[in-house]
C-alpha cells in the first residue's frame, strides 16, 4: 500500500482571506482605479529617471510636455469655432473642433500614433486572448514578424503566378499573414496541450527562431533578398510589394506613413475579440480553461484543444498586425526591422494594463502608441532631454507599468493601511 | 546513479551512440568521403531507435531516432562538402573551447535560476538580470579601472534586480511570471538608457580592464590544450560553481530548507523556517549569479556592452534548468548542449555567412525541442510559481 | 483549577476573518499528562484555535499562558520553542524528501557547522522511533509510505523537537478504524510518558474513547468543558450542534431495477504508472445507492476518473445503460446520461470565477437552447440558473454571482443542481459532503435518496463510514484497487473496517 500526499498548501485553507479581499477590491474598482494608479505610478517613477538626467523639476515637466506634444494628441485640443460638412449634403454646421486641420505637424503625429495604435491593439489582443485561456503569450513579436514575412512573400510572389486585382491580392496577403501568425503560435499551443511545455519559453524561442530565419531570408546572400537595382548599399531587404498591394491610406500622405484602412480593421478586431470571448461557445470554453483547466476537463471541455485554439487565435491577431503594417506603410521587410522591432513586447504591456478586456486594450494601446510616437518624434528639446534616450525611457515606463500591474496588492496595502488607521483615529477621538 | 544501463535500455543507448557515430565518421579527423557510410550507420541507429520505441524504451528510443536522423544528415552533408571547408569549420579543439565560452553565461544564469525555482519562485527575469550584470560590470570596470570592482558592481546590480523581483513576487505576491517580464523590460530600458547616456554612439571604450584568462601552458597544444589551455577565469569559476551549488542545495541544512520552501512552504513554515526570508535570499542570489553570467558575456566574452546583448540567453538558461530537471549537473549538461549549438553556428561563418545566420537559430530550436521533449518527465518543485500567504 | 498550574491555558481567544468570527472569546486549559479533546463541527473554530496556539495566526484578542506565564507567539518557531508540537490534518510533509529529512527540517544536525549530517539525522530518527515502538525507515521517501506511517512521521517531528504538548488535528480522518486504534495506543503511551495531548475531532465515539476531558466548540464559541466520564454521544451531539441531530437518514427499502452501470474487470493506472485499480467489477442498478467504502488512496480517484472518461483504463469495460462507454470522452459520457459530483468541488466541480449561470451551463452550453451555431444565449443560461437556484435552495447570490463567492454548502448545491437537472441515469457522487456543515450534509443526503427514488443508479464514494452506512443500499469495499467485499447496510463498522484494511482479502465475502 502506498499513498501519495502531494497536496499543495493552498488547498488546505478554504479560500485565503487575502484572495477574497483582493477579488472584492477588483470588483469594486471596476478595473479602472488600479490601471490608472499603475500608470500614474509608472510615470512618477520614470520621472525620477528624467529628473536625474535633466537635473531640474521644470525640465522634467518640459520633457513630459515635449513627449506629449509629439504624440499628436494635442490635435484634439485645437478647439474653437469651426464648421463641418454634413455627410451627403452640401450643408455646413458649427463644430467645436478643427477637423480641417489635417495636414499639420500635430495631425501627422496623430496619424503616427493611430498607425501604431492599430498594430498595438492587435498584438495586445494576441496577448490578451491567450491570457484569457490562462496562457502567457510572449510570442507576439514572432507572430507579428511571421505575419509580415508571410504577407510580403504572398504580395511579392503571388503576382508572378496569377494576376489578382488589388483588393484580392491584399486580402490573400493579409490572410497569409494571419495564417502564419496562427501557425507559429499554434505550435506553442500544441506543445502546451500535449506535453505541457511552458508557453513562455516556447514562444520566446519561436520569437528568436523567426528573427534568425527571417534575417537569413532577407540578408545578404539570403534566398529572398531583393535583386532590384539601387538596393545595393542599403539595409538588406525584401523586394517591394507591388503598388496595388498597398492598403488604401485615408488620412495623410501614403508616402509618409499616412493612416491606412487597417485602422478600422483594428477597431473591428476589438469588437470581434469581445464577442468571441463573451458571446460564443468557443469563448466560454476558452475562459473556462483559463480560469480552471481542471474543472473544465471534469466538465468535458478539451483543455489541449482550447490551448491550441486560443494560441492560434492569438497568433492570428498578431499575424494580422504584421500583415497590415507591411501592406499599410512598410511595403518591404528589411532585416533591421526584423531584428530590432519590439512591438510584440509592447503588446504584453498593453494587454496587462488593459486587463485583457477589449476596451482596456483599446485604451492601453492608445497610451503606449502615444508614448512611442511622443518619444520618437522630434518634439523634444535636445538641450533639455537627449531625444536618443527617449525610446529607452518608453521601455522603462512599460516595464514599470507591467511591474505594478502585477502587484495590485500595492493598492490593497494602501487600503489596509487606511483601514488600520481609521479605528486608531476613532480610538484616540473618544 | 552510476549503475550501468542494462537490457533494452542499454540497446537503446547503443542506438544513440550509433547515431552520433553516423555524423562523426564523416567529420575530421576520420573524414570518410563515401556518402554511403553515414547513411548506413544513421539508418542502423534509426532502426535500433524505432525498435527500442516499440519495445517500450520510448524516451531513449526517441533520442536514438533523433540522433540517427541528425547524424545521417550531418554526415551526408559533410561528405558532400569539400575537405578544406570541413577542416576549417570542424576544429574540435576550437569548437569545444567555444562551447565552454558560450555555455558559461548560461550556466551562471541557470544555476542562479536553480536557487530561485527550488525555493518556489519562478524567475523569468533571469534575462533582465543578466543584462543588468552585463552593463554594470562594464560600467564598473570602466569607472573604477579594475575588472574585480566592475564584477562586484555588476553582481550587486543583479542582486538588486533580484531584490526587486523578490519584493514583488514574495512580499506583494504579484504573479511571478508577470513580475519577471517586468524585470526584463526594466533591465532593457535602464541599461539601454544608461548606455546611450554614458557612452552614446561610441560604444563602450575598448581599453576596459577585462577579466583575465587562465593560461595552462602545460596542457600543450593537443586537444586538451586547445580546449582548456586558455580559458577565461569566469569559465573556471562556473565549472567550480556547479559543484558548489550541488553541495549547497543537496548537502547542507540551507539547501534542505530552500528545497522545502519550494516543495511545501507551509510545511517549512510550521517548523519555524522563515519562508519569505529563504525566498528573498534565493531570488537575490539568483539575480547575482545571473548577473555574473551577464558579466562574463560583456566583460569576459566581448569586452564591451551592446544594448540587449543577452538576446534571450536568460530564457535558454531557464530552459536548461528545466531540461536538467532542476539539478546542477543536469542544467550544466544542458548548457553545454546549447553552448555547442552556438559554437557550431559561429564556426559555420567560415563556410557561409548566410548559412551561419540561419544556424544562429539552432540553440533556440534545440531549446524548443528540449523543452517539448523533456516535460512530463522532469518534475518541477511542487510549489513553484505560487506565492506563499503567511497567516 | 484546584490542582497544579495547567501546562497550557488559552484565555479569551478571539480571531476574526473577513465575515467570520472564527473564535469568540474561547477559554481552554490543558493539564499535564491528559488527553483533552476539542470537539466541534466543521467550521466550529477548532482549527483556527489551534493555529493561534501554534503561532500561525495572531489572535485579535486573548492570551496564551504556558505553565502559568503569558507568552506571545509570532510564528510557529516560538510555539515549537515552548514545547508545542502539532500534527496537522493535512500532513506538513514533503513527499519527495526522506523521512529523516522531513523530521530534522528546520533543526538540522550539522557537520562542522556547514554540511548537513544526514547520518546523525538518521540515527536520531531510528533512536526515537525505536523508543516509541514505531517501525519507520528513515531513508524511505515520504511519498512511498502509508498514510498511517506518515502520521507517525508527523508525531516524530514533534517528539524530535522535544514537544511536551502535542496537538493532533482530526488525526483519524485519513485512517481506518484499525489504524485509528493503533494511534490511540500510541497516544496513551505518550500521555503516560507525561505528554499533554490536545485531540481535535468531530467524531463522538473517538472522543469518548480516548479523551480524559472534552471541550465543545460551536460557531467559534466555547459551549462547555466536561470530563469524558459520564458523557454520552447523544449529549455531546446536542452540545456540538445545538439541537437534536438525525443520526440516520430516513429512507425506504430500495427497489433496484435494471443494471445501469456495469463495470467489468477494470484496470487503471495513475500518473506515475502504478496500477491503482486492479480488476474491479460491479454493477449499480436503477433505484439503488451503491456505497464504495475504503481508505483514501486505495484507487477511488482512479476508478471515478475511469468511469467518467477522465482517464483511459488499461483494460476492462464500463457500460452505461447497456452501452460500452469505456473509450468515450468525458463529454460523451455526460451526453449519454452520466452525472458526476467530483470529489474536490472547488478545483474540479466549479469554475469559481464563473457565475452560477455559467457554471450550471457547463454541460449544455454547446447545444440549443443555450447556444445556436456557436452563439451563446445568455438569457437562457440565466433563466435556467434562476430556476435551479429556487429548486435547490442555493443561498448567497443570484444567477450572476460568482460561484467562488458562495459558501461550500451552496457551491455543492450548484453542482448537484447542474448534474441532477440533466436527468442522468447514473450519478457518481465523490465525497459529496466533505467539509460541509450539518445543514448542507442533510440536504445533500436527502437529495441523493430522492434521486434514488427517481430511478437513478447512484454510486456513492466516501471516506466517511457513517455516510456510507446511512445512505447505501449495498456497500462495496475497495482495498488496494480491488473490491474485497460486498456488504448489506446492516454491517457493523468493525467488520467494514476490517475489510478496508485488507483483513477480508482472501474470503471475498458476499
Amino acid at each position: 500500500m502506498s499513498e501519495t500526499v502531494r497536496q499543495l498548501p493552498e488547498e488546505q485553507l478554504p479560500v485565503s482571506p487575502s484572495t477574497l479581499e483582493r477579488y472584492r477590491i477588483l470588483q469594486k474598482a471596476g478595473g479602472l482605479v488600479a490601471p490608472l494608479l499603475t500608470v500614474v505610478l509608472a510615470f512618477l517613477i520614470s520621472g525620477v529617471v528624467v529628473l536625474l538626467t535633466t537635473g531640474s523639476v521644470v525640465d522634467t515637466a518640459k520633457t513630459y510636455k515635449g513627449i506629449f506634444d509629439g504624440t499628436g494628441l494635442d490635435w484634439f485640443f485645437h478647439v474653437g469655432s469651426y464648421q463641418i460638412g454634413v455627410p451627403f449634403t452640401s450643408a455646413r454646421v458649427w463644430f467645436p473642433w478643427n477637423t480641417n486641420d489635417i495636414s499639420s505637424q500635430a495631425a501627422a503625429n496623430l496619424e503616427q500614433t493611430l498607425l501604431l495604435w492599430t498594430a498595438l491593439v492587435l498584438v495586445g489582443l494576441a496577448v490578451a486572448f491567450a491570457f484569457r485561456c490562462g496562457l502567457f503569450n510572449i510570442g507576439g513579436q514572432g507572430q507579428y514578424l511571421a505575419g509580415s514575412i508571410a504577407a510580403v512573400l504572398v504580395a511579392t510572389e503571388l503576382p508572378h503566378v496569377v494576376d489578382l486585382p488589388g483588393v484580392l491580392l491584399i486580402l490573400v496577403s493579409v490572410l497569409g499573414g494571419m495564417l502564419a501568425g496562427a501557425a507559429l503560435a499554434g505550435i506553442a499551443g500544441i506543445l502546451k496541450g500535449t506535453v505541457g511545455a511552458h508557453e513562455v519559453i516556447t514562444t520566446i524561442m519561436l520569437n528568436w527562431i523567426v528573427i534568425w530565419v527571417g534575417s537569413y531570408l532577407f540578408d545578404v546572400g539570403g534566398p529572398l533578398q531583393t535583386k532590384a537595382a539601387g538596393a545595393a548599399g542599403a539595409v538588406p531587404a525584401s523586394t517591394d510589394i507591388p503598388d496595388k498591394a498597398q492598403i488604401h491610406v485615408f488620412w495623410g500622405d501614403p508616402l509618409f506613413q499616412g493612416l491606412d484602412v487597417g485602422f478600422f480593421v483594428a477597431i473591428a478586431s476589438l469588437v470581434v475579440y469581445y464577442l468571441t470571448l463573451n458571446r460564443t461557445t468557443l469563448g466560454y470554453e476558452v475562459r473556462a480553461v483559463g480560469h480552471n483547466p481542471e474543472a473544465a476537463r471534469y466538465g468535458g471541455i478539451g483543455v489541449a484543444r482550447n490551448y491550441f485554439l486560443a494560441m492560434a487565435i492569438a497568433g492570428t491577431f498578431a499575424g494580422l498586425a504584421g500583415a497590415l503594417d507591411l501592406l499599410g506603410w512598410k511595403f518591404r521587410e528589411d532585416i533591421t526591422d526584423i531584428q530590432s522591432s519590439s512591438i510584440g513586447f509592447i503588446g504584453i504591456a498593453v494587454a496587462l494594463l488593459g486587463r485583457n478586456t477589449a476596451i482596456g486594450v483599446g485604451l492601453a494601446a492608445l497610451l503606449f502608441a502615444a508614448l512611442q510616437t511622443g518619444t520618437a518624434s522630434r518634439s523634444l528639446d535636445p538641450s533639455i532631454f537627449p531625444p536618443e534616450l527617449a525610446s529607452s525611457l518608453a521601455v522603462i515606463i512599460q516595464g514599470l507599468v507591467v511591474l505594478f500591474v502585477g502587484a495590485d496588492v500595492i493598492i490593497l496595502l494602501a487600503l489596509g493601511w487606511l483601514r488600520r488607521r481609521r479605528p486608531q483615529k476613532a480610538a484616540t477621538a473618544t | 546513479m552510476s549503475r550501468l544501463p542494462r537490457g533494452g535500455r542499454a540497446i537503446a543507448w547503443a542506438g544513440v551512440l550509433t547515431g552520433v557515430l553516423a555524423g562523426l565518421i564523416a567529420l575530421p579527423p576520420i573524414e570518410i568521403r563515401s556518402a554511403a557510410a553515414p547513411v548506413v550507420v544513421g539508418l542502423a541507429a534509426l532502426t535500433v531507435g524505432i525498435g527500442s520505441w516499440i519495445r517500450g524504451e520510448r524516451r531513449i528510443g526517441a533520442y536514438a531516432v533523433a540522433t540517427g536522423v541528425l547524424g545521417l544528415v550531418i554526415g551526408y552533408l559533410a561528405t558532400r562538402s569539400s575537405v578544406d571547408k570541413l577542416d576549417a569549420v570542424v576544429v574540435w579543439g576550437a569548437l569545444f573551447a567555444a562551447m565552454l565560452r558560450y555555455a558559461t553565461p548560461l550556466a551562471f544564469a541557470s544555476l542562479g535560476g536553480l536557487f530561485s525555482e527550488r525555493s518556489g519562485v519562478v524567475n523569468i527575469g533571469l534575462e533582465g538580470m543578466m543584462l543588468t550584470g552585463a552593463f554594470f560590470t562594464v560600467w564598473g570596470a570602466d569607472d573604477t579601472g579594475t575588472w574585480t570592482l566592475g564584477l562586484a558592481i555588476g553582481i550587486g546590480a543583479g542582486g538588486l534586480m533580484g531584490l526587486l523581483h523578490a519584493f514583488f513576487s514574495v512580499s506583494l505576491r504579484a504573479d511571478q511570471i508577470v513580475g519577471g517580464t517586468a524585470i526584463n523590460f526594466l533591465a532593457l530600458g535602464l541599461t539601454t538608457y544608461l548606455f546611450v547616456k554614458l557612452y552614446g554612439s561610441q560604444g563602450t571604450p575598448s581599453n576596459i580592464s577585462t577579466i583575465p584568462a587562465v593560461h595552462l601552458s602545460f596542457l600543450g597544444h593537443g586537444f586538451v590544450g586547445d580546449v582548456f589551455g586558455r580559458l577565461d577565469l569566469l569559465i573556471w569559476v562556473a565549472i567550480a560553481l556547479i559543484f558548489v551549488v550541488w553541495i549547497v542545495v543537496f548537502k547542507t541544512p540551507i539547501g534542505l530548507r530552500i528545497r522545502a520552501c519550494g516543495e511545501h512552504p507551509r510545511a517549512a513554515d510550521t517548523v519555524g523556517i522563515n519562508v519569505y526570508a529563504v525566498r528573498y535570499g534565493a531570488v537575490v542570489l539568483s539575480g547575482m549569479l545571473a548577473a555574473a553570467g551577464g558579466a562574463f558575456l560583456s566583460l569576459g566574452f566581448n569586452g564591451s556592452f551592446t544594448p540587449n546583448m543577452t538576446a534571450g540567453r536568460g530564457f535558454i538558461a531557464l530552459a536548461a534548468l528545466i531540461f536538467g530537471n532542476w539539478r546542477p549537473f543536469g542544467a550544466a549538461a544542458a548548457c553545454l548542449l546549447f553552448g555547442f549549438a552556438s559554437a557550431l553556428g559561429v564556426a559555420l561563418q567560415t563556410y557561409s555567412l548566410s548559412i551561419s545566420t540561419l544556424f544562429t537559430a539552432l540553440p533556440y530550436v534545440i531549446t524548443l525541442i528540449a523543452v517539448a521533449g523533456v516535460i512530463g518527465r522532469s518534475i518541477p518543485p511542487a510549489a513553484v510559481g505560487r506565492p506563499y500567504v503567511k497567516q | 483549577m484546584s490542582e497544579a498550574v495547567p501546562v497550557l491555558e488559552l484565555r479569551g481567544i478571539t480571531k476574526e476573518f473577513p465575515g467570520i468570527l472564527a473564535n469568540d472569546h474561547v477559554d481552554f486549559d490543558l493539564r499535564r499528562g491528559e488527553v483533552h479533546a476539542l470537539l466541534g463541527e466543521n467550521g466550529a473554530g477548532k482549527s483556527t484555535l489551534m493555529n493561534v496556539l501554534y503561532g500561525l495566526y495572531r489572535p485579535d484578542e486573548g492570551e496564551i499562558r504556558i505553565g502559568g506565564k503569558p507568552v506571545v507567539f509570532h510564528s510557529s518557531k516560538d510555539a515549537i520553542e515552548h514545547g508545542i508540537g502539532m500534527v496537522h490534518q493535512h500532513f506538513m510533509l514533503i513527499p519527495v524528501m526522506t523521512v529523516a529529512e522531513n523530521i530534522v527540517l528546520g533543526d538540522e544536525p550539522s557537520e562542522n557547522g556547514v554540511l548537513l549530517d544526514y547520518g546523525a539525522a538518521r540515527g536520531r530518527v531510528r533512536e526515537l522511533s525505536r523508543s516509541f515502538g514505531f517501525a519507520i525507515d528513515p531513508d524511505a521517501l515520504v511519498q512511498d509510505i502509508t498514510v498511517g506511517q506518515q502520521q507517525r512521521v508527523e508525531i516524530l517531528k514533534a517528539l524530535y523537537r522535544r514537544a511536551d504538548i502535542l496537538v493532533l488535528d482530526e488525526p483519524t480522518a485519513v485512517l481506518t478504524p484499525q489504524e485509528a486504534g493503533e494511534l490511540f495506543e500510541i497516544l496513551r503511551t505518550l500521555s503516560r510518558e507525561g505528554l499533554s495531548i490536545i485531540f481535535i475531532s468531530h467524531k463522538l465515539n473517538e472522543v469518548l474513547e480516548i479523551a480524559d476531558r472534552i471541550t465543545v466548540l460551536r460557531r467559534g464559541k466555547l459551549v462547555d468543558t466536561l470530563p469524558a466520564e459520564g458523557a454520552t454521544e447523544a449529549g455531546l451531539a446536542r452540545l456540538m450542534v445545538g439541537r437534536e441531530v438525525l443520526l440516520r437518514v430516513e429512507k425506504t427499502a430500495a427497489t433496484p431495477g435494471e443494471p445501469l452501470l456495469k463495470v467489468v474487470d477494470l484496470h487503471v493506472r495513475d500518473e506515475r504508472g502504478i496500477e491503482k485499480v486492479r480488476g474491479v467489477s460491479f454493477e449499480a442498478h436503477a433505484g439503488e445507492i451503491v456505497g464504495l467504502a475504503g481508505v483514501d488512496g486505495n484507487g477511488q480517484t482512479e476508478l471515478i476518473d475511469a468511469l467518467a472518461g477522465l482517464k483511459r483504463p488499461e483494460a476492462g469495460r464500463v457500460e452505461l445503460a447497456g452501452r460500452d462507454v469505456t473509450r468515450d470522452s468525458v463529454r460523451a459520457h455526460f451526453d449519454d446520461g452520466f452525472g458526476h459530483i467530483p470529489q474536490d468541488r472547488q478545483r474540479h466541480g466549479l469554475v469559481l470565477e464563473f457565475s452560477i449561470a455559467e457554471n450550471v451551463a457547463l454541460h449544455e452550453f454547446r447545444t440549443a437552447p443555450d447556444s445556436r451555431l456557436g452563439w451563446l444565449h445568455p438569457r437562457t443560461l440565466i433563466e435556467r440558473a434562476r430556476r435551479l437556484i429556487r429548486e435547490f435552495d442555493v443561498r448567497g447570490g443570484g444567477p450572476e454571482t460568482h460561484a467562488g463567492a458562495l459558501s461550500g454548502g451552496n457551491q455543492q448545491k450548484v453542482i448537484l443542481a447542474r448534474e441532477i437537472d440533466r436527468d442522468p441515469r447514473v450519478l457518481v457522487a465523490g465525497q459529496p459532503t466533505r467539509g460541509l456543515d450539518v445543514g448542507a450534509i442533510e440536504f445533500v443526503h436527502r437529495r441523493l435518496v430522492e434521486e434514488r427514488g427517481e430511478g437513478r443508479a447512484i454510486l456513492l464514494v466516501s471516506l466517511e463510514l457513517d455516510e456510507i452506512l446511512s445512505l447505501s443500499d449495498r456497500i462495496l469495499v475497495l482495498y488496494e484497487g480491488e473490491i474485497v467485499g460486498e456488504f448489506p447496510p446492516t454491517v457493523s463498522e468493525e467488520e467494514l473496517g476490517l475489510a478496508m484494511t485488507g483483513g477480508m482479502h482472501a474470503e471475498h465475502a458476499a
